[in-house]
């Protein structure tokens, strides 16, 4: 969520460490800082503000998600502190109608407050509440609507408003009616079904509880009296229903976390007085606020953990003293009875068992203070009841095995078009089940490969992947080899996976029976061998180690020429200098850039003349290179050749 | 005329003189294949955590709700799980209709801690397990971001188990890894089967990059994996290892490593 650093400043007397030091320190300690926004005033073009954008993870969500909430961690790392926002009095008019609630779902709403206020003048709000609201990324809308939202961002609970001139009757929150609907705000009418809780009047549903307003009752330029609510909804529901009409906003998510119902109270009281002052600040008269409707039927009982420094400093590995750990409880206004009952704040859901409180002493602390110390060997008898797994052991020594026999391995898409599994939101309709069989992939990526047979300078393609597939049965773990002739070959595909099928018996020491066979396609069901034996050693696998400093070179995407020359030279000639014209002649065309392979493919000798053959591939990283552009590069190779009187055949 | 070996060793020594740029980088001719560049760090990964006595423990990646969620502390319509796009998985109308068991593509590795736990947990006895493997989401993809990747996941358990000996652990593992430079720092955090949690910041070539979760095992894993959560204490640690091959090796879209591209693969 979106902080704002002068927000922040409101909860302290004192002035808050720079805002990127600041930010800093939230990181570190507290919670991920996404990004530092840095506010400039349109016409004076000075810094006014810094907003952080603060990565509220979901366990804290219920109290920190909001300026006081950041405010309250701010304390607890600095020390410094924390100003008491106390509930502000609010003068009831005596003449003003309590509103009328009704709650017949007391488990899904815990506590709901009604208040009425009556004499609004619903405008733009003034330039401060714009500008808090803005920094944060939300929008303006009118005096009350921004009231609302403000508070919500302030102390975290959402609040809603209705034209209480459009509300008939009682206000009752309920579970919608089976076909029920309501039209929102944006004039899209949804259907609700039984699980959906509602606000109703007695015409119907107002408002989607904690997840949207509804159109009939929404506050307007001529509303003149309103009706606050200030209620507490259970997470679940909330979560299923918004989930289900895919409505997701900043009310919904504070619901889903679980807010606690005596939070309600203070904000009911806070959105009141602000309505007061922003209509004071308008000068347009006095409005009148009723007494409050309040329904609540589940506080929320305190609890008690037990945790000693002791149990903290054993589970981070440091030494904590109990002076410490009381100092960091009071930071975060932990009540302690006794040595060691600690109360939290009823609104630290989060603090449970005593593990959660090692978090706590350590976000204060910092984790930098932590040694680094490797944990003791285990002890034999539990180390030899430990085996590396058996599937991975063989895995790998089938890996070795075909490597050493040229095969390169691939991992391809385990998400296919059609298999017996299917996602139920697949992200595209080419990977919406789950592989039945390695195989297709892996005909398409021979095919694709062998395009690129004279830019890898492979003849042949040899590839392998060990992967799980899917089929109806269930998963297992299979090996399939494919092979594919680029080149004429005097040994035929079928011919060179028999020979890799008994290389493999030879290292498995069992006879593979391949499931799926075609000519140059093969997939063995692995898993039911390994079952059958017994991982060795890692150490045996003789895994090696990487090269720290090797890099990726980027290739080309464009398409690659490939030319072959011949040349007959006399015998007394070496290759090298036959190569060195070559190349010569591609330097001499400006083009050195642009071979990207170059290889020796045949040598022969006749009539006492020797024949050298070479494959150039060329291959441009910026564009597509065109046949004129090569035949002028091969123009000069010939020039240069037939310059030392050689022949091009 | 020359003799036969001298020609076998020109052919040879040409194959060397030919270097060109894609020389340098694509071996050929040689008889051996090539490991794909995730299985070599996965590799180098186990060896390192090996000697220190790690095993290598695996499990399926068709994984059922229980092992991937519940048993790891994400409740049920908790916004936690939102944390995790997941791939649920269905056979068609038939296995809807009968209300079976939710199945979903593993979002972690994590879901093998359980398992491994539930296969000791008549022993319940100290262990050290590493765990690679394939894991889904269901998010868009680019040039950082993939439906499938790998993930490494690390679990030790013991009687006494503390946060000063994770950051050991993978301060050691980092130093082999990328280089005795790398440093590490851990950031507050939240991951619902550890308590405290954190974010494991590895600091290489000159900044911060966000590389592993990790923290203390929670006790209601060890409950739900039929472990008694009083006695056993223990650290989990995991992340990606596409991101480490990226890394590693300078490679500039993870999509890459799926396409079977040998230009990419031949490279390693």
């Amino acid at each position: 969520m979106k902080i704002s650093y002068n927000w922040l400043q409101q909860y302290f007397d004192k002035p808050l460490p720079k805002a990127h030091d600041l930010a800093e320190l939230i990181n570190s300690h507290v919670f991920e800082i996404e990004s530092v926004i840095e506010m400039k005033s349109e016409w004076r073009k000075a810094q006014t503000d810094t907003v952080f954008d603060v990565k509220v993870l979901p366990d804290r969500a219920h109290y920190a998600l909001c300026h006081k909430g950041v405010a309250r961690e701010v304390r607890a790392i600095t020390g410094m502190e924390m100003k008491n926002i106390a509930n502000v009095k609010i003068t009831v008019g005596e003449a003003i109608k309590p509103v009328e609630v009704k709650v017949t779902e007391s488990k899904l709403c815990r506590r709901y407050i009604a208040r009425r206020i009556s004499g609004v003048n619903v405008t733009d709000s003034p330039a401060w509440l714009r500008e808090k609201l803005e920094a944060i990324d939300a929008r303006s809308i009118n005096t009350i609507v921004d009231a609302t939202n403000y508070i919500m961002f302030d102390i975290g609970q959402p609040l809603h408003a209705f034209d209480a001139a459009k509300v008939k009757g009682v206000i009752t929150v309920r579970l919608a009616k089976k076909g029920e609907k309501i039209e929102l705000l944006d004039a899209r009418v949804l259907e609700l079904n039984e699980t959906d809780l509602v606000i109703a009047d007695d015409e119907g549903p107002l408002a989607i509880a904690g997840v949207k307003g509804g159109r009939r009752a929404e506050i307007s330029a001529t509303t003149k009296d309103i009706i606050l609510e200030s209620a507490n909804f259970n997470p679940v529901s909330v979560r299923r229903t918004s989930t289900r009409l895919n409505i997701r906003n900043d009310s919904s998510k504070r619901f889903e976390n679980e807010i606690i119902p005596e939070l309600a109270e203070e904000a009911m009281s806070r959105v009141t007085a602000l309505i007061i002052k922003l209509s004071q600040e308008a000068n347009i008269g006095t409005i009148k606020v009723s007494a409050t409707t309040d329904i609540f039927s589940t506080p929320t009982k305190p609890w008690t953990v037990s945790v000693t420094s002791d149990f903290i400093s054993e589970k981070l590995g440091a030494n904590i003293t109990n002076a410490d750990f009381q100092d960091i409880l009071k930071r975060y206004d932990c009540v302690v009875k006794g040595v060691s009952d600690i109360t939290p704040p009823l609104d630290r859901l989060d603090l449970k068992i005593p593990e959660d409180f090692v978090d706590e002493v350590a976000r204060v602390n910092g984790y930098e203070a932590l040694e680094a110390i490797l944990p003791a060997e285990l002890p034999a008898k539990a180390a030899s009841q430990i085996h590396d797994d058996v599937t991975f052991y063989w895995s790998e020594k089938v890996k070795n095995t075909l490597v050493g026999l040229g095969f390169s391995e691939a991992l391809l898409y385990s998400l296919v078009q059609k298999g017996f599994y299917e996602i139920t939101y697949p992200l595209a309709s080419d990977k919406s089940s789950l592989r039945e069989s390695i195989v297709p992939k892996m005909n398409d990526t021979l095919t694709t490969n062998a395009l690129n047979a004279d830019l890898l300078g492979l003849d042949i393609i040899k590839m392998f992947e060990i992967g799980k597939v899917f089929p109806k049965e269930g998963e297992k773990t299979v090996l399939c080899i494919g092979v594919k002739n680029v080149k004429k070959s005097k040994k035929k595909e079928p011919e060179i996976l028999k020979e890799v099928l008994a290389e493999l018996k030879k290292t498995l020491g069992v006879e593979l029976t391949p499931e799926k066979i075609t000519d140059n396609v093969t997939e063995i069901d692995l898993g039911s061998l390994f079952s059958k034996m017994k991982a060795g050693l890692i150490d045996d696998l003789h895994f090696q180690a990487l090269p720290r400093d090797q890099k990726y070179h980027p290739f080309s995407p464009y398409p690659f020429i490939t030319r072959d020359i011949a040349v007959f030279v006399p015998e007394n000639v070496l290759g090298d200098g036959v190569w060195n014209s070559v190349k010569q002649g591609i330097q001499e065309a400006g083009a050195e850039g642009l071979l990207v392979r170059g290889a020796l493919f045949d040598v022969f000798k006749k009539e006492g003349k020797v024949s050298y053959a070479y494959r150039l591939v060329f291959q441009s990283y910026e564009k597509t290179l065109t046949d004129t552009e090569v035949n002028t590069i091969m123009e000069k190779v010939y020039q240069e050749i037939r310059e030392k009187d050689w022949e091009v055949r | 005329m020359l003799p036969t070996y001298l020609f076998e060793y020109m052919k040879f020594w040409h194959f060397f003189a030919t270097l060109t740029r894609m020389e340098n980088k694509v071996s050929q001719q040689t008889e051996s294949g090539h490991l794909h560049p995730i299985t070599s760090v996965i590799r180098e990964i186990t060896t390192i955590f090996n000697k220190i006595g790690f095993s290598v423990a695996q499990g399926p990646e068709l994984e059922d709700e229980f092992h991937n969620f519940d048993a790891l502390n994400v409740p049920p319509d908790h916004p936690a799980r939102d944390m995790q796009d997941t791939f649920w998985v269905e056979t068609g109308a038939k296995r809807k209709a009968q209300g079976a068991e939710k199945l979903v593509l593993r979002t972690h590795t994590s879901s093998v801690q359980i398992r491994f736990m539930e296969s000791l947990a008549k022993k319940q006895q100290p262990f050290k397990i590493i765990i690679p493997g394939k894991v889904y989401r269901n998010e868009a993809t680019d040039a950082t971001h993939e439906a499938q990747f790998f993930q490494i996941e690390g679990l030790y358990v013991a009687e006494k188990v503390n946060m000063a000996e994770l950051k050991g652990t993978l301060e050691n593992f980092f130093k082999e890894f990328l280089g005795p430079e790398a440093k590490i720092r851990f950031r507050a955090s939240f991951f619902g089967f550890v308590e405290p949690g954190v974010e494991v910041d590895v600091w290489y070539k000159g900044r911060w990059m966000e590389m592993f979760g990790a923290g203390l095992v929670h006790p209601s894993v060890f409950e739900a994996a039929g472990w008694d959560s009083k006695k056993w204490q223990g650290f989990a640690f995991g992340g990606g290892v596409d991101r480490l091959v990226l890394l590693r090796y300078g490679i500039d879209d993870i999509r890459h490593l799926y396409s079977g591209d040998l230009r990419l693969i031949n490279q390693f």
